[in-house]
């Protein structure tokens, strides 16, 4: 009885979930494209664009399995698995989360900036809302504090912004055939190389930012 | 990254399990698994295994490559060759560390299966190092790693692409300082020659 309470809930979620988005994507393949999202966060220098759906719909499916298993009896031995599921999950999504948060407090006012400028343009922003009013707070506490310090030592008033170097190298695996990425290795004659479905590549961030954003390639 | 958030990503690969039990499926949010029918082999993700196995509810089934003449022939490859070879499984060491961590008494000879794997990651480690020391005495910005195993890259990321982040660093800046003297150079030269159009 409590299986079938499971299963059903399952399966509401997952046809409400394909009533709202138009493309039908399965929970196996979204829990795929978490793990993605994760390791790019995780390896890219910069703040990526935020996949806050993916997160959402993966924390709809963990509370309702939670209170679903709240029925189930305690020495069903598969408690105990759906429960190490959710943790997994859990993991996933908080240590993706923190990872944009570290990265949000390291490089506040160069991101700051950067959505402005995005905003400016009509583009999208990278942050969340709850991202953005915490960068903008934790900007503006970290700006008061150190005015309070520096007002004992006048005279210092050059900042400067602490951007990420998008020339770090990273490891990546290829989605798609791709061509024609531009190799910058510091000289002026750059090389031009191709990658096809599945390659794995050690290269600079700038040469495939783009292509990281857009999803042709993971970041591993 | 953590070795442990490899391990994670290993976790999901399938795996072969008997259950001593019988149960129905179980709908997990990433799949479902099932159902158990005592002693009817079934394929789970490796996290399943290793619980139900620590439970005692299951003999999970080594995954094909691991077997000591395969592995050999596989050892013998990797010393022939001078590249990396395709290994059976992205994640052999994730794979070989949790299966014979857990259920040693399911897979035959496990010392020289233990043994030999920790064979091939040796010589593949050392191959690493090698390719790496080539790769920062060119200074190559740029490298295939195709047959590396996550587990293999995530082992060189503390200490290559930093090595590297280094020596762009010090080609951007001899680049501009170039560009600048050159600039300063050609400037007059370039002044001339608008002069005598």
């Amino acid at each position: 009885m409590d299986e079938i309470d499971i299963e059903s809930a399952l399966n509401e979620i997952e046809n409400e979930s394909d009533d709202e988005d138009e493309v039908q994507i399965s929970l196996p393949e979204i829990i795929q494209l978490m793990e993605e999202t994760w390791l790019n966060e995780k390896f890219s220098p910069e703040i990526l664009p935020n996949k806050m759906e993916i997160v959402e719909l993966l924390l709809d499916q963990i509370t309702t399995l939670e209170t679903n298993l709240k029925k189930l009896n305690n020495s069903d031995f598969k408690k105990g698995l759906y429960q190490m599921e959710v943790d997994r999950l859990r993991f996933l999504i908080s240590s993706y989360l923190r990872k944009r948060l570290e990265k949000i407090e390291i490089f506040c006012t160069a991101i700051l900036e950067q959505e402005k400028l995005r905003s400016q343009q009509g583009k999208d922003n990278y942050l969340s809302q709850n991202e953005l009013q915490f960068a903008q707070e934790y900007d503006q506490s970290i700006k008061d504090n150190f005015e309070s310090v520096m007002r004992f030592c006048p005279g210092i008033i050059e900042t400067q912004i602490i951007s990420p170097n998008i020339h770090s190298m990273v490891f990546l695996k290829s989605k798609e055939n791709i061509d024609g990425i531009v190799i910058d290795d510091g000289n002026d004659d750059n090389d031009l190389i191709d990658l096809t479905t599945g390659a794995q590549v050690l290269i600079g961030y700038k040469s495939i930012s783009n292509l990281v954003k857009n999803g042709d390639v993971h970041l591993i | 990254m953590d070795p442990d958030e490899v391990e994670f990503l290993g976790e999901k690969s399938m795996i072969e399990i008997v259950p001593t039990f019988n149960s129905a499926p179980i709908y997990f949010i990433g799949g479902d698994v099932g159902p158990f029918r005592a002693s009817i082999p079934l394929r789970v993700p490796l996290w399943v295994a290793v619980h139900l196995k620590q439970q005692q509810q299951c003999k999970i089934i080594p995954p094909d490559w691991m077997d000591l003449e395969k592995l050999e022939n596989l050892k013998e490859e990797e010393k022939s060759n001078r590249s990396f070879i395709k290994m059976p499984s992205e994640h052999y060491i994730v794979e070989a560390k949790l299966i014979l961590g857990c259920a040693a008494d399911d897979i035959p000879r496990t010392d020289e299966i233990r043994t030999i794997i920790k064979d091939i990651w040796d010589i593949r480690k050392s191959k690493l190092r090698s390719s790496m020391d080539q790769m920062i005495k060119k200074s190559a910005m740029y490298a295939a790693v195709d047959n590396l195993t996550l587990m293999e890259i995530n082992s060189i990321r503390p200490l290559l692409p930093h090595a590297l982040e280094q020596i762009y660093r010090i080609k951007s800046n001899k680049r501009a300082i170039l560009n600048r003297t050159q600039g300063s150079v050609t400037t007059p030269s370039n002044a001339t020659g608008s002069f005598t159009n």
